[in-house]
């Protein structure tokens, strides 16, 4: 759709799409068909003679004289097919987690700070606009109101609903969370991290009361919101 | 494809019957010089912002500009689903948004330059009808008054 709209302003594209099904109803210009999980549109995340690969079918596609195009890739990749909600990874949790949220990100920072180093300073965290360092006042926060209480956190950006800054922050835990897991446990994958965030952290378990008491609202707007946060 | 027959029977119809614009032809634009000398630009809808950038929200549909030597260490993804596996994207940018690839591609001559900006939209858009008749027009404004020659779409 996008790439149709660009086209008809007379610039050529080429596009990956994930779903032949719908590029067949869309019929995007000039469409590569890559048998990938989503989120894996290049195939292999740090392999780039595959991602050279895929990028050498897509831009081939700029050789047709005609549109639409739709070519397939013919090779494939492993990836996760379905990922697991907090409510599922929850189901048997007997384990009692001994440790308070902000205890547990200050025990979790040094493998986060070595995943970062490791990749020259990239990483997820950051949508919410509150720095990691300052996350203790903000687990404290989320802590109370995970536990019913009436609370306010001082320092919230200026601008948004505190629903909206709600669902920003608990993306950047889930993303210092997997990223100090991948630092620590290299060879767990997708599923393994989604189970261990929601089935055996504090911060994972402190996002799922949260999650239920947003759901726990009559307001539609306030339900919605926690079914961002559970998953 | 994201194996359809192995999702779950309602993710799978979600997928299928997912809204979508239908159209049974194309709109088409030939690219009248060899790539060795083109001037290519990558726009994705995989949600993509420069850190310190406004996220994305729910049925968003402006865009971001990310400029295309950007660090891959400041592109962070503001569109987050069970739908997709994001720990890819944190091991690797270029598994959605193939930055370092494409400065390769521009190195071994095989295309001939990168736009000055990059863009991005948010994915998996109910009715994006804002991005296909003016947030959409108006990214393409931008990279023809920028010189650009063709365009790679990457999703997320």
């Amino acid at each position: 759709m996008l790439a149709r709209a660009i086209e008809e302003a007379g610039l050529p594209t080429s596009a990956i799409v994930l779903i032949k099904e719908q590029a067949e109803r869309v019929k995007p210009p000039r469409a590569l068909f890559v048998p990938f999980p989503f989120g894996f549109a290049l195939g292999k995340p740090g392999d780039s003679e595959f991602q050279h690969r895929v990028l050498a079918a897509a831009l081939d596609l700029f050789k047709s004289e005609s549109a639409p195009v739709l070519a397939a890739f013919p090779e494939d990749a492993d990836g996760p097919v379905r990922l697991i909600q907090a409510s599922a990874a929850r189901v048997d949790v007997s384990t009692h987690i001994d440790i308070e949220p902000a205890d547990e990100v200050t025990a979790l920072r040094g493998y986060y700070e070595r995943w970062v180093e490791d990749h020259d300073g990239r990483t997820g965290v950051g949508i919410s606009g509150v720095p990691h360092r300052q996350w203790r006042g903000l687990m404290k926060y989320l802590y109370a109101f995970a536990h019913g209480e009436e609370t306010t956190y001082a320092e919230m950006p200026e601008g948004i609903t505190e629903l909206r800054f709600l669902k920003l922050v608990a993306d950047d835990l889930k993303s210092f969370y997997m990223e100090a897991r991948m630092c620590q446990r290299p060879e767990q994958q997708d599923n393994d991290l989604q189970s261990w965030f929601w089935a055996e952290t504090a911060a994972g378990t402190m996002l799922a009361k949260i999650a239920a008491r947003l759901n726990a609202s009559d307001d539609q707007t306030t339900k919605r919101a926690a079914f961002g946060i559970a998953r | 494809m994201p194996r359809l027959e192995d999702l779950t029977e309602v993710a799978r119809q979600g997928h299928l019957n997912f809204p979508a614009f239908e159209h049974t032809d194309a709109p088409f634009s030939q690219l009248t010089k060899p790539l060795t000398e083109v001037k290519l630009a990558l726009v994705t809808t995989a949600g993509l912002q420069v850190r310190g950038d406004t996220p994305f929200s729910n049925n968003d549909q402006s865009f971001r500009v990310i400029p295309a030597n950007t660090p891959a260490r400041d592109i962070i993804q503001s569109h987050t689903s069970i739908g997709f596996d994001r720990s890819a994207f944190m091991r690797d940018v270029n598994i959605s948004f193939p930055v370092d690839r494409l400065h390769e591609l521009v190195e071994r001559g095989v295309i001939g330059s990168l736009s000055e900006n990059f863009y991005s939209f948010m994915g998996a858009l109910r009715n994006p009808k804002q991005i296909e008749k003016e947030t959409g027009p108006e990214v393409a404004r931008r990279l023809i008054a920028e010189g650009v020659d063709a365009v790679f779409l990457t999703p997320t």
